[in-house]
């Protein structure tokens, strides 16, 4: 979907419809099966099942506490899904026009540049998770929960280096607030097609199957 | 001891960019040159075994112990002192402190270093310990002038195992035994030192004026390039 604009209003919207209940977990799924392209499961598997397994502890939790783990599960991994695919579509720049678009030259122009600077900073992140990945293989240190430490302060440390380089940069730059940009979107036909559909998935999400069909009462 | 390269494709990122490599690393130290985005850090990974070539094979005879050490020293850190990250190297803390002027500062956690103060700390640790084969990306950067003398000098102590250097460094190298070359996404054998000298590409500007006054140096060293500049 190249339109950000109805890429983050679909995905918005599927995540609120996912989160309410198993049949509107179920429609997202089904969506994001038949649109969601460029999905780099495969490429980032190590990231995805990370999230699993975190999801996977949660519902173990809130089943053992009496709460519907199973249902909670599905519905958190659909989520993560439509994540997922809206982080492998997301192209340098875009939340800053969407920003933008939606708030204007002020608000909108800071909240996207910050937005787009999180995508760039997860990018990062993940390119030093498997840096420190790399070099506790080749010291052959065995998994350990003291292990990981370390490696945490270096991601965290690297990230706090970089923002506040990126600080220093935009105020030698002259940046206080706001800044002026004209966005440019384009939606073909295949998009708003699509996003109309994940408005139907909501309507037959939300709206019981009963109210549609008056004889099945 | 080598290393053998037979028809080696290695890819970064999404595959558009690509090294090849077709070559035999013998027992010495190997220094391989070329332009930042040559893609030295990609062929070393590769090198090590971490990433997996796209087309060809590599072949490792009487290697037991290989080390690669990345241009950025922080990935490295696994302990959460100075102190405790020597030990992880499996080297004695005290030694390395003082050869690296760190005494004092055991306690501190590694990332509270400047990069040029860890970046001391890593090579230090890394030469501190023997291994078959050693993979070096820039290790000369973020070090001054004396730092990256010191390390030269270790480096051209190594006299057992492949030793191979990734790096632009244009001012101080230590002996070397080999130079090698990426150029045009292909890494290019120029030779034993001196033979390779003339066919160096990336020779700094010292070498090249030597060679021009027909002067040839014995190694790349400092001493060596001195020696050969004194010479009459």
């Amino acid at each position: 979907m190249q339109d950000v604009r109805l890429r983050t209003g679909v995905a918005v919207l599927l995540s609120a419809i996912a989160f309410l209940n198993l049949t509107g977990a179920a429609a997202a799924g089904i969506w994001c099966l038949v649109f969601a392209r460029n999905l780099s499961l495969r490429r980032n598997a190590r990231l995805f099942l990370s999230l699993a397994a975190l999801v996977g502890f949660f519902a173990i939790v809130l089943a053992i506490t009496g709460g519907d783990g199973v249902s909670y599960f599905i519905r958190m991994m659909v989520i993560v899904l439509i994540g997922a695919w809206v982080y492998s579509e997301q192209k340098k720049g875009e939340f800053l026009q969407l920003g933008v678009w939606l708030l204007g030259d002020k608000a909108g122009f800071d909240l996207g540049l910050v937005a787009d600077m999180g995508m760039q900073a997860m990018d990062l992140l993940i390119a030093d998770f498997e840096k420190i990945r790399l070099a506790e293989k080749l010291k052959q240190r065995p998994l350990s929960a003291t292990g990981i430490v370390p490696g945490g302060i270096v991601l965290v440390n690297n990230a706090l280096r970089r923002a506040d380089d990126t600080a220093e940069l935009l105020a030698v730059r002259g940046y206080c607030n706001g800044g002026l940009l004209c966005p440019v979107f384009k939606a073909p036909r295949r998009d708003v097609i699509a996003s109309l559909l994940a408005c139907c998935v909501a309507v037959i999400a939300l709206i019981p199957v009963s109210e549609f069909f008056i004889l099945y009462r | 001891m080598k290393l053998s390269l037979d028809g080696v494709v290695a890819n970064r990122g999404e595959g558009d960019w690509s090294v090849q490599v077709h070559g035999t690393f013998t027992e010495g130290i190997h220094l391989v040159s070329g332009d930042v985005g040559s893609g030295k850090t990609t062929l070393a990974l590769a090198l090590a075994g971490l990433t997996a070539p796209v087309s060809g094979s590599v072949e490792r005879d009487g290697i037991t112990s290989s080390m690669l050490s990345f241009q950025f020293p922080e990935y490295h850190v696994t302990g959460l002192t100075v102190r405790e990250e020597c030990e992880s190297w499996g080297v004695d803390p005290d030694t390395v402190l003082a050869a690296t002027r760190l005494e004092g500062k055991e306690a501190l956690s590694p990332v509270r270093l400047s990069r040029g103060e860890l970046k001391r700390l890593h090579v230090a640790c890394l030469l501190g310990k023997e291994y078959d084969f050693l993979i070096l990306d820039e290790p000369f950067s973020s070090l001054d002038c004396r730092e990256k003398e010191r390390v030269c000098r270790d480096l051209s102590g190594r006299t057992q195992g492949i030793t191979i250097i990734f790096t632009h460094e244009q001012m101080c190298f230590p002996r070397v035994d080999h130079i090698w070359e990426i150029s045009c996404g292909k890494l290019e054998y120029r030779g034993r030192v001196p033979d390779a000298l003339p066919l160096w590409q990336h020779a700094p500007k010292l070498v090249r004026n030597l060679l021009a006054a027909g002067k040839i140096p014995d190694n790349i060293s400092p001493g060596d390039l001195v020696e050969a500049a004194c010479r009459t």
